[in-house]
């Protein structure tokens, strides 16, 4: 289910680095709709139908309010569609808007499923050497609003249990969300301090602790090592040569088709859809595997 | 929980539209602009748009601009024009009559926006603040003085020439100098 997760860590934290920043560093329409599709992919890829769904139907609704909150603040654009108050509404800053929703729905999901793919171990593994404090506060503060999640609804359910603000009034239910907040609160500040203490109890950060770890660097990580670096460095010359440059204002750009930038896109495309290629690949070996019995 | 977070921000998004007001009018109502004809006795002001410090400064130039469209090849957006002085008038409802007489686009900060209560002017002809480096935008001046204030606050008299210059250089370009 999860071969992707399976890989080495330096290569899953690399990859997403490099998806994640190409998705925020360009406003290439080509290159931001390719990173959508495969982040919501592989996202698929991980979760049930529903999950799937109702994350969906969310973020498409929060994709939508910024792309009507754009035209309203920004009034730069040739093609004007209407005066509101004065300031014109244009077809070329609803088009924007659009264009900033899908960068940030990309990397939402990419960073959904980032930290289902890395968790706090593997952080942990990449990092603890090298910036032990750093690495350990990171790796709590990731996990803490997950944690802080479940918590409240643990001490909530015990609170209804009891029988305590189990109306439906209004006040009722503040009054226990404030007093099942506090507790949590008062509870996450203690659990930090004691994990913290518990590490260093384990000598967390000393020099010359060793680290037991089952990754192992393979030839199957390497092989998709080397394509990744291979992928980046044409996609960074892209960079560097503008074939991806695009504007939206004044008037909206026409893109660079040429040869080499249909490659271009090509190669980002494969980038962005690898961890979902690589997990369809291995849901066929699989089944393949399985009929054989 | 998540949900009831957008649903406030859709809330909030229709509040403060409903609130900042639904005037909607079309491209061309919003053109549609009186002009008073000049006859003998009316008081008249001249204005011009220019923005020549942008071809000395072409290599500055943000690369989507880099158009005739945007930057006439002799710098005049808008050549010498006289136009009536109604009693009151500021530089901005000049500005305002001229561009849109000229259907010239152009984009302001309103003066209920700033803390200066004066009214800056973003952009004329898709050319912005900071288009063309970052000491760049649009100044204006009145009989060759540059004032320290806003658009909306400058009163003008009868036979006063405004001119609109963009400058690359905070000013120093059009010979002003900040004291």
């Amino acid at each position: 289910m999860k071969s992707f997760s399976s890989f080495h860590p330096t290569i899953l934290f690399l990859y997403y680095l490099l998806v994640i920043f190409i998705s925020m560093f360009t406003m290439n329409p080509v290159i931001l709709g390719c990173s959508l599709v495969g982040s919501i992919l592989f996202f698929s890829m991980m979760n049930s139908p529903r999950a799937i769904l109702k994350d969906i139907i969310y973020y498409f609704l929060v994709f939508i309010l910024i792309a009507i909150t754009n035209p309203i603040f920004s009034h730069n654009g040739e093609t004007v569609l209407f005066f509101l108050n004065d300031k014109p509404v244009t077809v070329e800053a609803i088009i924007y808007g659009i264009a900033i929703g899908t960068m940030l729905i990309a990397v939402i999901f990419w960073s959904k499923s980032y930290s289902q793919v890395m968790t706090s171990d593997k952080f942990v593994y990449l990092f603890g050497r090298a910036i032990p404090k750093l690495s350990l506060v990171l790796s709590m503060a990731l996990r803490f609003i997950p944690m802080f999640k479940e918590q409240i609804k643990k001490v909530n359910q015990v609170q209804k249990t009891l029988g305590l603000y189990s109306s439906d009034s209004i006040t009722d239910r503040v009054l226990s969300g404030i007093r099942v907040l506090n507790s949590v609160l008062t509870w996450s500040l203690e659990n930090a301090i004691n994990q913290a203490d518990s590490m260093k109890s384990r000598g967390y950060g000393l020099k010359g602790r060793t680290n037991f770890s089952l990754f192992k660097f393979d030839k199957r990580d390497m092989t998709i090592l080397i394509a990744i670096i291979l992928i980046s460095v044409i996609v960074v010359l892209g960079f560097a040569f503008n074939i991806f440059e695009f504007y939206y204002y004044p008037a909206i750009s026409i893109l660079k088709l040429s040869r080499v930038g249909i490659l271009e896109y090509i190669f980002i495309f494969i980038l962005m859809i690898l961890p979902f290629i690589i997990e369809v690949k291995e849901n066929i070996h699989w089944k393949l595997l399985r009929s054989k019995i | 929980m998540k949900k009831d977070l957008l649903v406030l921000a859709f809330i909030i998004l229709l509040i403060s539209i409903l609130v900042s007001g639904t005037k909607i009018q079309s491209v061309d109502e919003y053109y549609l602009t009186h002009i008073d004809d000049i006859t003998e006795d009316s008081e008249t002001v001249t204005i011009s748009i220019r923005c020549d410090t942008i071809l000395d400064n072409w290599d500055k130039l943000s690369p989507e601009l880099k158009s005739e469209k945007y930057v006439p090849k002799d710098g005049v957006i808008l050549k010498k024009t006289e136009y009536v002085l109604r009693s009151g008038d500021t530089v901005f409802d000049i500005l305002d009559r001229a561009v849109r007489h000229n259907r010239i686009q152009m984009e302001f900060q309103g003066a209920d926006k700033n803390s200066y209560d004066s009214v800056y002017i973003k952009g004329i002809n898709f050319l912005y603040e900071f288009s063309c480096g970052p000491l760049s935008g649009w100044m204006y001046s009145v009989n060759g003085k540059f004032p320290d204030y806003g658009v909306n606050k400058y009163k003008l008299k009868d036979g006063d020439v405004i001119e609109f210059n963009y400058t690359c250089n905070l000013g120093r370009d059009l010979g002003h100098s900040f004291k």
